[in-house]
């Protein structure tokens, strides 16, 4: 089933805005509706998309199963750390031990309704940061697995 | 009954459409695509309800992602259902 | 005859539940002790406006870790599952 030109061709525009609009939605997690999981997801679509409209060998240049692997764990990874980094300060495991301290995404916050600003939270932009990379590598990792494999089954 | 209301009654009615039709079409490419539709109209929905999360994580995966796996995996097999 | 008796007790079922659902007030749950806590402090607490995740990154956030670690074996298993074959090895269940 090869799709036309028109398919092939959209596909190509809309990846990158996608990847753009699913990036906004992880990095304003904890200011607007949305977060690691939803702008992960997102960012997958964007990836499926190029997926579905080409065959397996034309998208391996721009999505690599080996980046996408790389992403998910490191995702993993930051989460699991940035949740360590608390037993250091004298909170408990995932302790909110960098909101409103004045370091990395530390801004004192202003209490009610407010338009936000995007460098408060402490530790949750970071752990939206690696829930997003960790969903959308590992998405796009079971989406090429399963292309490769329907490949290797028509031959 | 105020036009929010009718809105919802409308959502709900499609959605009912086309949960009818995903299971009475023998095209399965019609059916993922009509899948599709079920999952934005129920996005909607989430969306009216007030919950944006949801409607956010309903839109990226059930609209988009499960739509591509269908289509990959009507791709690797076959596009019609058989006939018994 | 079977299939009149099963309709009639499944009509019977939903229809208690229907009958006992009705008297439920809708939007207005009866403990609001967690809700209104969180509601109150999660700003102050963890600098986030957001308070959705708020609950879901802080509050929660080790409810979220283990549904990051559910989505990482998830692809360990489709990996598994789909792993090319080494020269003359057979699945298993053929």
């Amino acid at each position: 089933m090869k799709m036309t030109k028109i398919v092939r061709t959209t596909a190509d525009l809309f990846f990158p805005f996608c990847l753009v609009f699913g990036l906004y939605v992880v990095v304003h997690g904890h200011l607007t509706p949305g977060g690691g999981f939803q702008g992960g997801a997102v960012m997958a679509t964007g990836t499926a998309l190029l997926l579905v409209a080409r065959a397996y060998d034309d998208v391996t240049g721009r999505i690599r199963k080996g980046a996408m692997k790389a992403c998910e764990a490191t995702g993993l990874m930051l989460f699991l750390l940035a949740g360590l980094g608390g037993l250091f300060h004298g909170r408990a495991f995932l302790g909110n031990w960098l909101a409103q301290a004045g370091g990395l995404f530390g801004n004192r916050v202003e209490l009610g309704a407010n338009a936000g600003d995007l460098y408060t939270g402490g530790l949750i932009p970071l752990l939206n940061f690696g829930v997003g990379i960790e969903v959308l590598g590992g998405l796009t990792v079971i989406l090429l697995y399963m292309l490769s494999g329907i490949k290797e089954e028509k031959k | 009954m105020t036009p929010f209301l009718l809105l919802q009654a409308l959502v709900l009615l499609g959605l009912i459409v086309t949960a009818v039709l995903i299971i009475s079409f023998k095209d399965l490419l019609a059916a993922a695509i009509a899948f599709a539709a079920f999952s934005l109209l129920l996005s909607l929905e989430f969306y009216l309800l007030q919950a944006p999360d949801v409607a956010i994580a309903e839109a990226g995966i059930g609209a988009g992602l499960t739509t591509a796996i269908f289509i990959i995996a009507i791709r690797g097999t076959q596009r019609h259902e058989e006939k018994n | 005859m079977r299939n009149v008796l099963f309709s009639a007790i499944l009509l019977l079922f939903f229809g208690g539940l229907t009958y006992l659902a009705v008297d439920l007030p809708f939007g207005a749950p009866r403990a609001t002790d967690m809700d209104d806590y969180f509601i109150r402090n999660a700003q102050a607490q963890t600098g986030a406006n957001n308070v959705v995740t708020a609950i879901v990154f802080d509050f929660r956030g080790f409810d979220t870790l283990g549904e990051a670690t559910v989505l990482f074996t998830a692809v360990l298993g489709v990996g598994m599952m789909f792993r090319k074959l080494k020269e003359g090895e057979e699945y298993e269940n053929d």
